[in-house]
């Protein structure tokens, strides 16, 4: 009953045997061991599994496991450097835009599609970026801080469009400096 | 290690050691990390997508378990079959109601329930069977070859019914002749209500209603449960009350309690829906037992909503009796509780719903009957603002419905009727600080509220509302005479601190909280703390994440025990220094001396000479609650806590009068939280309570289908497509001012900030709606076909012009 | 979580292709484009194919290109991409309105133009999970007899709840269907059926390869009016979809106006002739055509919101959209 699927994720390229009818989260999360993204609702309706489907987020939660295969998957556990966080997560951090921590992943998926594409966002853009992960904890004000302040350090430090793999230092932002904002 | 390696990876306002000179200058009271916006300890953890919840785990050879629930809302269960279900390939163990035939409860006094339905199902979504497999879809056919034949009984699905006489009685009275619907039933009356009702000069009189609704945090409930060879038991679970999950857990399988650990990893949000023992956890343990292997259950959200334990419905009626200056002389309330299937924290509502009323406003007399009944629906319980979220509602709306009477500014009457500080409350409950005026001092001037005040044009209005709430509760669940809260800390040689709690961190911060106490204390930087949570075979008992108890309790409790590291560490160094204790300070990774700062030594060898003194760095602190300051009657120990909090909310709304859609724009809530110990972990409390209230308030219903509409008792909507929590395009702005009235018995004077600035978004939701239109809605939620049927009712534009009318004459009289 | 059952997917790299694989599995198979209505409605046990065919990738169903007067949108092409495209922003305001407001953003980049078309009807006693259906007794749609919205009914009433749908029919679009017998082309007016069960004309072997709309005339107008609960996710309460040819001194050459999330089939008001056409749009005749309109629609509790105020909603929100179209602020979307 089980198929070999090749899924490039976070730029690797993983192999995993899954039964036929596997979503993308299941095989993100049972057989690739990569728990960040999160299920909440079963069925598409909370936003908590979004990843990046070659860059657009997607629920991968109502995403067959196949759709993705010889696609680019980027999850939560991709977006951070060696060591050193990525604007986004450092400013969730800073503002505190991640209290339980579950709908984290999924919005900050979204936030990272909305500030690859619009670098310089209003908290329209942001609310608009986010409709579709529902957060419980926060009344999203310090997520939409957060995402705000993320695109600012990524403007300041002058590259910050997409970040994609081989590109990241520009849109890594070194903790301390954050700091000072 | 050198001390600039300790520097604090903090926001903003980090200490840095050349800021000590800054520390020392304002004396012993200053302080580097209490007050200041720091990180979470967990938060990285968090944004990385690293942090294990329950269902991130998998163990060696770990099965899938699934529940087999009730179809019917009453039915009696003749008989069980599970042989096909046990034959099935891939099954491991296959578990009924008759193997576990033990009740629990979170309240020991009314144990009503059982881990699997034994002989009868109260309502659909009752547990019936469960199985153990390899795989999830393997545990699913499993219970697809469970056979259960079922005798059908009458459902009872409005409050109403359950307290007729011919009622079918959905639980057995606890005695003879009594109607064993009724799961509680309170009547409190302080001074004499109808004598002070009589001689008021205006009565305002009304009923209302509030909505059920669901308490919906992202992460689904999950467990774990692995009894291993040597007959322990491991449960681990997203709980926020791992104690009283590990004392029911041995109760109910009859084990050792010293033979069972449980473990809270991680829980993605509970708002007192994850706070008492579930039948997952029941399950995942009585299946490992029965098969020797790792079990997980993972519930899916439609079974969330059947857990359920969220807002009770409540009908309520209040009188409210005041003289001519606004003065409140008289409350009279009658509630009727829909309780759901099983009591729950009933009992504990039933009274909320009564006692924590009496504040922030002076009541001369006060009276309330409040009854809780058995319906064949999911069992309410504690969500947010447990039972008192719903007659603040109310009683909010009656104030302003009382100001409007007397024509007084509903700002002005909130003040008039303020309770004081240090005080004693009508029904004897103790407060200490309060904050109140401050609070509405806040939100009246960030609203600009006397410029909207019955100013703007028809469709536009502003309202306000107050509340208190409590910081946990003086008396625990099962009664015990043992601290409330314990911490333990321990030092270790490189500077690293070790803080072992038992506090449930459920996003709220509880981790973060002790960690910035023990930094504090210690002077050492943030990250040089590691916070051990509710690891039952580590951590010290602590009673959990509900009634806002833990800043206040276990807070105080790692206060206590940092402070005795801290006093005997600046005691050692000290005597190095030849100088006084107190003049030794320990901030942000130093020890040094406050008139000297050039006399410094990096904090870990400040721990050396200590420990080489005195022996290994360790301590211990708890904290336990005053036990003499409660009324003397039957129910006086309920409601009685250590501290309240206070908030007041302003709220402008938007009515499109064509289509009764109410748009929030905005939320200003001000909060007494006795002090933020961290301004940015407050101000998502008070965010994220506000945010629950509006959507209470607007979208939120946890309803059910009747026989007229598909089947009685079925969940109208159990997915988050359809049971509706607001997105970022609804939420309103929300604007957070912190009070801090620096309570005496708080730690650092902190109480609690999680559920008290819930309280009063929806009625003052409520009130600005009816300053936009002259509408009261006094039933939940405001939804655009409420509201515009609310319109179409007639009268609206009448009422508006009046309210504005009485609004003016009053000024010129007082002019 | 909630689990699909088991099946074979299929990733076929040609409409041919797809159609062959199809045909090939009669009662068997369904075809999947952005998968966000199929994927739910599978994890609730609804339909349960041995096969599931996969459309998204293939190439011949992208695109979206203007060709002989008529803009052509590729089948699979995905809502958000429509909403965002320039010529649809230019010249079909109402469909990319209808398209951006579709679900949430991830939903958006699922979801496809071709899939919306085809979106099962809904019901509240229908998208529910098999053990709801179970303890209900099940529906007229699926596994039972009874239809518990009309009661006696013999004819399924669940809601066509697709956003674009009624704009496509008022801007006059036409649907391409292709299978192993061949291509056919029909209006999207003549798409849907007052059955809830299959409430479209596509044959069970037939796949929807491309929409194609008429380009505008410089008179035309369009509007689009989304009533929900929340701001995004949420299906339609009700989809108000409207066309005009407006002449000089806004004098109604044409107007369509088609009502949705009511039935199984989205209503097409009649009758504007009579009092609409060859009339100003004024105050007046706004009030005739949303009575009109109201008249005619008569939502059910199929969706579990107040049937009474989402009817009173219909001339509300008609007179909105033509109140926009009057005021000509629609000519592109915001």
């Amino acid at each position: 009953m089980h198929s070999t699927i090749q899924l490039n994720v976070n730029g690797d390229r993983r192999t995993a045997g899954i039964p036929a009818h596997y979503t993308l989260l299941e095989t993100l999360r049972y057989a690739l061991g990569l728990t960040g993204s999160k299920q909440g609702c079963d069925k598409g309706d909370c936003g908590a599994c979004t990843v990046l489907l070659d860059g657009a987020p997607i629920l991968s939660c109502i995403t067959p496991a196949w759709e993705a295969e010889g696609r680019e998957v980027r999850t939560v556990e991709g977006i951070a450097m060696p060591g050193e966080l990525h604007a986004l997560q450092h400013a969730f951090e800073v503002t505190g835009g991640a209290q339980c921590g579950f709908c984290t992943p999924g919005v900050l998926m979204s936030a990272y599609a909305l500030l690859s594409t619009n670098g310089d966002p209003s908290l329209d853009d942001v609310r608009d970026a986010l409709s579709g992960n529902l957060c419980r904890c926060t009344g999203y004000t310090k997520i939409y801080e957060a995402v705000l302040m993320a695109a600012q350090a990524l403007k300041r430090d002058g590259g910050g469009r997409d970040p994609v793999p081989g590109d990241r230092d520009a849109a890594v932002v070194p903790a301390e400096r954050a700091a000072g904002e | 290690m050198r001390p600039e390696e300790l520097r604090p990876r903090q926001a903003g306002s980090a200490i840095a050691p050349e800021s000590l000179e800054e520390l020392a200058g304002e004396g012993a009271g200053s302080m580097s990390v209490i007050g200041r916006r720091n990180r979470k300890v967990d938060g990285a953890g968090k944004v990385t997508g690293a942090t294990v919840y329950t269902d991130d785990m998998a163990l060696p050879g770990m099965l899938h378990g699934k529940i087999l629930r009730s179809p019917h809302p009453h039915a009696n269960i003749l008989s069980i079959d599970t042989t096909r279900a046990e034959a099935l390939p891939g099954v491991h163990a296959v578990l009924t109601g008759r193997e576990m035939p033990v009740t629990y409860c979170v309240i020991p006094w009314t144990r009503d329930e059982y881990p699997l339905c034994v002989d009868r199902v109260r309502y659909i979504g009752d547990g019936v069977a469960a199985v153990a497999a390899v795989d999830e879809d393997t545990a699913n056919r499993a219970l697809r070859l469970i056979d259960v034949e079922y005798e059908l009984l009458e459902p009872i699905l409005e409050p109403e019914r359950a307290l007729d006489a011919d009622a079918p009685q959905i639980h057995e009275a606890g005695k003879p002749g009594r109607n064993g619907n009724i799961t509680k039933h309170v009547h409190l009356e302080f001074g004499d209500v109808d004598a002070a009702l009589a001689d008021s000069d205006v009565v305002v009189e009304d009923e209302y209603f509030f909505q059920g609704s669901s308490h919906t945090p992202i992460e689904p409930h999950c467990a774990i449960g692995l009894y291993d060879a040597t007959g322990k038991l491991t449960v681990w679970s997203a709980t926020q009350v791992p104690h009283y999950l590990h004392r029911e857990l041995a109760r109910v399988l009859d084990l050792d309690v010293a033979r069972i650990r449980v473990v809270q990893p991680a829980v993605g949000g509970a708002f007192g829906g994850k706070s008492e023992p579930f039948d997952l956890e029941f399950c995942v343990a009585a299946l490992s037992r029965k098969c020797g292997r790792p079990v997980k259950i993972l519930y899916t959200r439609e079974e969330v909503f059947y857990a359920h334990r969220g807002r009770h419905p409540m009908k309520m009626k209040y009188r409210t009796g005041a003289s001519r200056d606004g003065r409140i002389r008289a409350v009279d309330g009658k509630l009727l509780l829909d309780g759901g299937a099983y009591a729950s924290f009933g009992l504990v509502t039933a009274y909320y719903s009564g006692q924590l009323l009496t504040a922030p406003y002076k009541f001369d007399t006060y009276r309330f009957d409040s009854t809780r009944v058995y319906t064949n629906k999911p069992a309410c319980g504690p969500k947010r603002g447990h039972g008192s979220v719903q007659p603040r509602f109310a009683f909010e709306v009656q104030l302003d419905q009382v100001a409007e009477r007397l024509g007084i500014d509903p700002m002005e009457l909130r003040r008039r009727n303020f309770i004081g500080e240090r005080t004693r409350t009508i029904n004897e409950l103790r407060v200490t600080s309060n904050g109140f005026l401050q609070c509405l001092d806040a939100v009246e001037r960030s609203s600009a509220w006397s410029d909207k005040f019955r100013r703007m044009p028809f469709g536009r209005g502003v309202g306000v509302a107050g509340s208190c709430y409590i910081s946990g509760t003086n008396y625990p669940i099962y009664p015990n005479e043992m601290p409330q809260a314990a911490v333990q800390i321990q030092i270790e040689r490189s500077g690293r601190v070790a803080v072992f709690t038992g506090a449930s961190e459920i996003g709220q911060g509880s981790n973060s909280m002790v960690a910035y106490i023990a930094a504090e204390e210690l002077g050492v930087p943030l990250e040089y703390v590691r916070v051990h949570s509710t690891d039952s075979d580590m951590t010290p008992v602590d009673l959990g994440a509900y009634s806002s108890r833990e800043t206040f309790m276990v807070g105080n409790a790692c206060l206590m025990a940092a402070s005795d590291l801290r006093k005997r560490i600046t005691a050692v160094i000290a005597n190095e220094w030849d100088t006084a204790a107190a003049q030794v300070g320990l901030a942000a990774g130093w020890a040094f001396d406050l008139s000297d700062t050039e006399r410094r030594i990096p904090i870990s060898e400040a721990f050396n000479i200590a420990e080489a003194k005195l022996g290994t760095l360790a301590a211990v602190g708890h904290y336990n609650t005053p036990k003499d300051v409660h009324g003397e009657y039957r129910g006086g120990t309920i409601g009685a806590s250590p501290a309240y909090s206070f908030t007041a909310h302003v709220a402008e709304v938007d009515v499109d009068v064509e289509t009764g859609v109410v748009d929030v724009r905005k939320i200003w809530i001000a909060h007494d939280c006795g002090r933020a110990l961290n301004p940015v972990l407050v101000e998502g409390q008070m965010e994220g309570s506000a945010y629950m209230g509006f959507g209470e308030a607007l979208m939120e219903e946890q309803v059910f289908k009747d026989a007229d509409h598909g089947r009685a008792g079925l969940h109208n909507a159990p997915s988050l497509l359809d049971y509706r929590i607001p997105t970022s395009m609804d939420t309103p702005e929300l604007e957070s001012l912190i009070i801090e009235s620096l309570d005496p018995e708080g730690p650092y004077g902190a109480k609690e900030a999680g559920e008290g600035p819930l309280h009063p978004s929806i009625p003052a939701i409520a009130n600005a709606i009816y300053d936009a239109i002259g509408v009261r809605m006094n039933a939940m939620p405001f939804s655009p076909p409420n509201v515009w049927r609310a319109l179409q009712a007639g009268g609206a534009r009448e009422a508006w012009e009046r309210a504005r009318r009485d609004m003016k004459r009053t000024e010129v009289a007082a002019d | 979580m909630l689990r699909l059952h088991e099946y074979t997917y299929h990733r076929p790299g040609s409409v041919a292709e797809a159609a062959r694989l199809l045909a090939s599995h009669p009662g068997r198979a369904r075809v999947i484009a952005g998968g966000t209505d199929l994927m739910p409605n599978m994890k609730h046990g609804l339909f349960t194919p041995e096969h599931v065919i996969a459309l998204k990738q293939i190439g011949e169903l992208h695109g979206i290109e203007e060709r002989d007067g008529e803009l052509v949108i590729g089948a699979a092409e995905s809502l958000a991409s429509v909403s965002r495209h320039p010529v649809v922003r230019a010249q079909f305001a109402s469909l990319s309105q209808a398209a951006g407001s579709v679900a949430g953003p991830q939903l958006r980049n699922m979801g496809t133009i071709g899939g919306n078309l085809c979106l099962d009807t809904r019901c509240t006693y229908y998208n529910q999970t098999h053990f709801w259906r179970n303890a209900l007794g099940y529906c007229l749609k699926k596994d039972g007899d009874v239809c518990h919205v009309t009661k006696v009914g013999r004819k399924c009433v669940a809601a066509h709840s697709a956003d674009t749908a009624g704009v496509l029919m008022t801007l006059g679009a036409v649907a391409d269907l292709e299978s192993v017998n061949g291509a056919r082309s029909v209006p999207v007016v003549d798409f849907f059926i007052a059955d809830g069960i299959e409430n479209t004309v596509r044959e069970w072997n037939e796949i929807v390869t491309r929409v194609r709309i008429p380009l505008p005339s410089p008179r035309t107008r369009t509007a689009f009016q989304k009533v929900r609960q929340r701001g995004a996710i949420d299906f339609p309460l009700l989809n108000i979809a409207v066309v005009a040819q407006l002449g000089a001194a806004l004098a109604i050459e044409d107007l369509r106006i088609v009502v949705s999330a009511l039935g199984a089939r989205p209503r097409v008001i009649s009758g504007l002739d009579k009092v609409a056409v060859g009339r100003p749009l004024d105050e007046e005749t706004t009030e005739a055509v949303a009575q009109r309109a109201f008249q005619q629609c008569h939502p059910l509790t199929n969706i579990i919101v107040d049937p009474d105020w989402r009817r009173a909603m219909v001339p509300v929100h008609v007179r909105r959209a033509l109140t926009e179209l009057a005021a000509g602020s629609v000519t592109a979307a915001e």
